[in-house]
């Protein structure tokens, strides 16, 4: 178990150089740099460009850039964002946090809404319900996110208005509101985001689980709790689902990563300063340290969740081994 | 001339659509007459919506317009441009933190005495050690400021006594009052001036935004909004507003439902297809502002795959004039904006104090512009594609991706070339890329987008020779030495008209000459609540009256009742 971890870490810490790497090259070989991109006028001499390019070492070669910013990270300091104006540690300190706490409830929320999903459809397999679910879902899981966070926010922030259109919480009134009233304003704030996450990934999670479910069902040891005078809908519920959620687990340690570093157009439509956007922003700015260093983030998150999730499969399977 | 494209989030997305027919008649209905607030009228918020956030609250550094915003609401001026934006000579200046000025007998220094009640806002009284101060440090080359290349006329700062700032010029020249109160923000040397500049960019204190303005910072929560408040003890008056905050909603459209979901008072970029969302709306009103943007079709005169050699296609004016003689503009203009399209009459946008939209264009008229071809040398190929010595009068069109009105102008424009033997391909691209190729002249003809500053200088900066250079924002290499003359003497002569008379004729041989096809102004039409009272809209920023706009007692709202409570 020992020797298949310290593995594993190696094998994450080189996908993370890796992914990392790339991504600095490849920042840096698109045109434009952050003195072209970052700015709305043009009109600024190029010879102060060429000050800022010097003032942040822009102008040495791409390998001394590269050994520069490798030995910063090691020493804990991911740079100056140049879009932002701000240390980088600063900028994913604000951003973070709200990709924490939207795609943290959204991914729990379409967790658990995909695999109760999942089990009703297959308790009854092949009927009505079952098809009308699998219709919904089919739906869901086809439109593109940005459309599905436009129409939830048009229909429900301005056509019914019951929730604020955007942002984290009210611009004006929060700051003057009780303890239990900023709470509801932060609550009423997330709804429409979270519902959004909750119905594009609960569509995919959904299909899944029906799908292991259906895998399992034929079983011998479900005839066998079927023999025993279980009822069906209790088989499927007490056997069947436990062992069709070990695939659900490892889909779920690999979602975590790909919500935790942000859902760029769920944030965008519904202006949540979370990771997604910030990195988006950085890549459109060409912000070479902010870019290179949310690769990073993201992709240890990957490496991390991903080996969580084998563990988290080798422990509630006993017939996985790892090493 | 400032060229600068628009913020993408901000460039003109207008679109065709029947809608269109109405924009005009909406924003005109809802442009209202402004009378005055009375002292009830004191208070309300005004939340607008904007599409990105800040990059700085140090006006030597700002590079977008949102900076500009905020910063102009927070820093003052030693005086501020008039509503006609004449830049020659200090008429129609407005006293701000000067409350007066006095010329030097040669005219190479003007004394400025400043307002003795003005305080920044953390009470430490405004002094002519700041004035000083902020010339010298957007002078210093460690700042790196991009306004140091427009305030090299001014020579030093002397401080008479501490409310007199003698500022000093190298030559007399009819914008230096212009060069000097345009374009530096005075700032406060007690918080800054412990910073060395150099690592004032990246510093805390930059971020504090401490000015004299008739707002101060409340607060700035990065990626989610900006918070002023009236400066109640302002020494130019309370702002009539609490408070005006800036919500950043980075989607076109989440913005847009925010503002007609009534979480904002005001959208600056209304698009045609949400006219209609006004008809019969009680709460909300357009109303057209005028901005000093403009749109043309540039072409580079020299060939960006051999520096210093002649463009094949566009280093010769007879095609250029071709060119610009197969463009239908007016039919592009309807078929793009409808209505409500403003024609562009050359390199500068109408409300520029030197716009002249009565001079003579070079009329659109296919069979003149074949003929020209013809006799220039360029004849049809089997394609149909005209070719001279070998070349083919082929060519591409720079444009960045996120502008819906250029993208579609590209096509049009790609259609009308065709007619006449030209072959155009529309190379889109990122804004970061579509600007390197413009900085570094590395493009074949551009749909640029600019936004100048109302100085007469501007012009020498995008249109003389001698800004063709890697500084200059001469991107499409125009030169001629007449236009560069007429341009010398319109910033030489202290008479407005006599200004106005040579750029005119500057103007007049440009589009003779056609480095550029003049397409448009982009529409600006904002959506704005109707409990909201505006004052003038002036040309080179709507919010530069923002601390006289007035919220009237009986029309609060909510959130305009807060007052200036303190966050508990």
């Amino acid at each position: 178990m020992r020797r298949y971890l310290v593995a594993r870490l190696l094998q994450s810490l080189g996908v993370v150089v890796f992914v990392t790497t790339f991504a600095f090259i490849m920042v840096h070989l698109a045109p434009g740099d952050p003195f072209d991109a970052a700015l709305s006028r043009p009109n600024i001499p190029e010879s102060v460009r060429e000050q800022w390019r010097v003032s942040y070492g822009l102008d040495r070669p791409l390998s001394e850039q590269y050994a520069r910013w490798l030995g910063n990270t090691a020493h804990g300091d991911l740079g100056y964002s140049f879009s932002h104006r701000r240390p980088v540690r600063d900028v994913f300190g604000d951003a973070i946090p709200n990709t924490l706490l939207l795609s943290g409830i959204g991914l729990v929320l379409s967790f658990a809404i995909g695999i109760g999903v999942g089990l009703l459809q297959a308790e009854r397999p092949r009927s009505a319900r079952d098809r009308w679910l699998g219709r919904v879902l089919l739906v869901l899981y086809s439109v593109p996110d940005f459309w599905l966070a436009l129409v939830i926010l048009i229909l429900f922030a301005y056509r019914i208005p019951l929730f604020p259109a955007g942002g984290m919480k009210d611009p004006v009134l929060y700051d003057y509101l009780s303890p239990g009233g900023r709470l509801l304003d932060r609550l009423r704030h997330i709804v429409l985001p979270v519902a959004t996450l909750a119905l594009l990934t609960a569509a995919g999670v959904a299909r899944y689980q029906r799908n292991s479910l259906m895998t399992v069902l034929p079983s011998d040891w479900m005839r066998t709790a079927l023999a025993k005078g279980l009822s069906w809908k209790a088989a499927v519920r007490r056997h069947a689902f436990r062992n069709a959620l070990l695939p659900t687990i490892t889909l779920f340690g690999l979602s975590v990563p790909a919500f935790a570093t942000g859902a760029i157009f769920v944030e965008k439509v519904f202006s949540w300063p979370g990771m997604g956007l910030v990195v988006v922003d950085a890549i459109a700015a060409r912000d070479y340290p902010l870019v290179t260093s949310g690769v990073m983030v993201m992709s240890v998150l990957v490496a991390a969740c991903a080996l969580v999730a084998d563990l988290a499969v080798a422990a509630a399977d006993p017939r996985v081994r790892l090493g | 001339m400032h060229r600068f494209p628009r913020l993408s989030a901000r460039q003109a997305h207008l679109t065709a659509g029947l809608s269109m027919a109405c924009l005009a008649a909406l924003a005109c209905k809802g442009t209202e007459t402004a009378t005055s607030a009375g002292p009830a009228d004191i208070g309300g918020t005004l939340v607008i919506t904007t599409p990105a956030d800040l990059g700085t609250l140090l006006p030597p550094l700002i590079e977008r317009i949102t900076d500009r915003q905020a910063t102009d609401l927070l820093y003052d001026r030693l005086a501020d441009i008039g509503d006609n934006l004449n830049s020659i000579g200090d008429k129609g200046f407005k006293p701000q933190l000067a409350e007066r000025w006095e010329w030097a007998p040669d005219s190479l220094s003007i004394a400025f005495h400043l307002n003795p009640h003005a305080k920044w806002h953390d009470g430490i009284p405004v002094r002519a050690s700041d004035v000083r101060y902020s010339v010298n440090l957007i002078k210093d080359p460690a700042l790196a400021s991009p306004a140091a290349s427009l305030i090299t006329n001014i020579d030093s700062v002397a401080v008479r006594d501490s409310l007199t700032a003698v500022v000093f010029f190298k030559r007399h020249t009819p914008e230096q009052f212009y060069d000097l109160v345009y374009q530096v923000a005075i700032l406060p040397e007690h918080v800054l001036g412990n910073t060395p500049a150099a690592k004032l960019k990246e510093s805390e204190v930059g971020r504090r935004g401490i000015g004299s303005g008739r707002f101060r910072l409340a607060k700035w929560e990065p990626g989610s909004k900006i918070e002023l408040i009236a400066d109640t003890a302002n020494y130019r008056g309370r702002a009539k507003l609490d408070r005006v905050i800036f919500s950043i909603a980075p989607d076109f459209n989440g913005a847009v439902t925010r503002f007609f979901a009534g979480d904002a008072d005001l959208f600056e970029n209304i698009r045609p297809e949400h006219l209609s969302r006004f008809t019969g709306d009680t709460t909300r009103r357009t109303q057209r502002y005028p901005t000093l943007q403009y749109t043309d079709f540039l072409m580079n005169m020299k060939d960006p795959k051999a520096p210093g050699m002649p463009h094949p296609v566009f280093g010769e004016r007879a095609v250029r004039r071709a060119l610009a003689m197969a463009t239908d503009r007016r039919a592009m203009l309807k078929n793009a904006f409808d209505t409500v399209g403003q024609p562009l009459y050359g390199p500068f946008p109408h409300m520029s104090p030197v716009a002249d939209t009565t001079l003579p264009q070079i009329a659109y008229d296919t069979t003149k512009a074949k003929a020209l071809l013809d006799s220039a040398g360029w004849t049809p190929g089997p394609d149909g594609t005209r070719v001279k010595n070998g070349h083919r009068l082929e060519f591409a069109i720079s444009v960045p991706n996120s502008s819906a009105a250029r993208k579609q102008y590209a096509t049009l424009l790609q259609d009308a070339f065709r007619r006449v033997g030209a072959a155009a391909t529309v190379d889109l691209s990122d804004y970061p890329t579509y600007m390197s190729k413009l900085t570094t002249h590395t493009f074949d003809a551009q749909l640029g987008n600019y936004a100048p500053d109302p100085g007469v200088s501007n012009f020498k900066q995008t249109w003389s020779t001698s800004s063709t250079g890697k500084d200059g924002s001469n991107y499409g290499s125009y030169s001629n030495a007449l236009v560069d003359a007429l341009l010398d003497s319109a910033t030489a002569t202290f008479d407005p008209a006599r200004t106005k008379a040579y750029a005119r004729r500057a103007f007049e041989t440009i589009i003779e000459d056609a480095p550029a096809i003049w397409l448009y102004e982009p529409p600006t039409v904002m959506g704005i609540s109707k409990r909201v009272h505006t004052t003038f809209l002036r040309a080179d920023g709507y919010w530069s009256g923002i601390a006289d706009w007035w919220i009237p007692a009986g029309e609060r709202s909510a959130r305009d009742k807060i007052g200036l409570r303190p966050t508990p």
